[in-house]
């Protein structure tokens, strides 16, 4: 049910051994990114228009741009567009099994078309009822003026509601957000993400709305505030956060870095920045979504 | 299988829990238990588990490390990583470091089962 790495995507699929799986994340990180992945990945050329290239490269002792131009699939500014576009890692390690043999060109475009559509169906695994109440919540919503207006944050948002809304239960609804230099806390478990969007999130609540929480969480039947009670929403916060950075690698090609949950109680949260407050009210009481930015380069 | 000692480090005790008790199905119950990577090397050193489940997002020291001392003291040991949706840089780390396989969470029977039969076979 979760989203999977393309690495075990295709060991799932039976395309490649555990082993070579292992040998091409070895490699990975010195390995260079070429034009041809590029070019299928910003989907400028087809697999087999590359192969096309690759094949023409055996005759002409000419780069691959070059070729591409020559052979009409890539224009000029095409070429350069390429040469300064990021790839995410599971084009990176696609372009490690072409490399080895292990699949051909056209052989990747299909696994990675069907990955990303497996994905999306995950991303989007809502009923259409549960889906139009998410676009609802995020037409209703007020960003506060000096909170980005930036498709990062607003990302983050639609994937928390759709988190919420699969993993917790759609009876909720949201007020509008607050701006505080420091947050009081009940119960409260805080994450950290680190990297060219660099951000503190938290989730704070009373013990018997975390109860709750948890309990609907790992379809458990929590009676009291327990050790699986407080882990249960550092996991929650975890995946959420996690899936985050899977789709910041997949559609920006951003690595993000997670940092173990850590929990607050009774405290006085700072960070040195500001914190922007989303009061969300469940029917068993009200979780309050914190959200303190570090930094955000575009 | 009674001899069999497994080292689950994971800094969620709900995660523990939860491949602990796959494990168990299997016929395996001697475990240590470790909530950060210093705990997993200070209990490795002193037991030797022949299999090591080591997460790799914790407080105190990372997975990514405790791999790299307890393959120091022990270049033969076992060890598999346990990666969380969204920690794919860190797990190619892991994998650098020397761990000898990976599963991903959430846990499920049979990835579980695949990994007991490669460690240990009909044992």
């Amino acid at each position: 049910m979760h989203t999977q790495f393309f690495g075990n995507f295709l060991l799932n699929k039976g395309v490649i051994t555990p082993e070579q799986l292992v040998d091409a994340l070895k490699i990975q990180a010195n390995t260079h990114k070429k034009l041809g992945t590029l070019a299928i990945h910003s989907g400028f050329m087809s697999a087999s228009e590359v192969e096309d290239v690759y094949i023409t490269q055996t005759h002409y002792d000419k780069l691959f741009g070059e070729l591409a131009v020559n052979l009409g699939y890539l224009t000029e500014s095409q070429v350069d567009n390429l040469l300064t576009t990021q790839l995410p890692d599971y084009m990176l390690l696609g372009q490690i099994l072409v490399d080895k043999n292990i699949l051909t060109h056209v052989e990747l475009e299909n696994l990675i078309t069907e990955y990303k559509s497996v994905y999306e169906i995950y991303d989007l695994e809502l009923i259409e009822e549960q889906q139009n109440m998410v676009n609802k919540l995020l037409s209703d919503f007020y960003l506060p003026e000096d909170l980005p207006h930036s498709e990062h944050i607003l990302s983050y948002l639609t994937l928390l509601f759709n988190n919420l809304v699969r993993f917790i239960g759609e009876d909720f609804t949201t007020l509008n957000v607050m701006n505080l230099s420091e947050v009081p806390t009940n119960f409260c478990i805080s994450q950290e993400v680190e990297g060219s969007f660099s951000f503190l999130s938290a989730l704070d609540m009373e013990q018997e709305t975390a109860i709750t929480f948890a309990s609907r969480y790992v379809n458990d039947e929590f009676q009291e505030f327990d050790e699986y009670v407080r882990a249960s929403i550092e996991d929650f916060l975890n995946l959420h956060n996690g899936l985050y950075t899977v789709n910041m690698s997949n559609d920006f090609s951003m690595e993000l870095q997670l940092l173990p949950p850590a929990p607050h109680e009774n405290i006085l949260l700072e960070t040195g920045f500001s914190f922007y407050l989303l009061p969300i009210m469940y029917s068993f009481g009200t979780i309050n979504f914190l959200l303190s930015i570090k930094k955000m380069e575009e | 299988m009674e001899n069999v000692k497994i080292l689950i480090c994971d800094d969620s005790i709900l995660a523990r829990k939860q491949l602990k008790d796959i494990i168990v199905e299997h016929g395996y119950q001697d475990f240590l238990e470790a909530s950060n990577g210093q705990e997993a090397i200070d209990l490795y050193k002193e037991h030797k588990p022949e299999l090591v489940f080591v997460d790799i997002v914790m407080p105190v020291k990372d997975g990514v490390q405790a791999i790299h001392e307890i393959r120091e003291f022990d270049p033969e040991a076992n060890i598999i990583v346990v990666s969380s949706v969204g920690t794919q840089t860190q797990l190619r780390n892991a994998i650098m470091e020397g761990a000898r396989d990976f599963v991903q969470k959430p846990y499920t029977n049979s990835g579980i089962a695949d990994i007991l039969k490669a460690r240990f076979g009909g044992r």
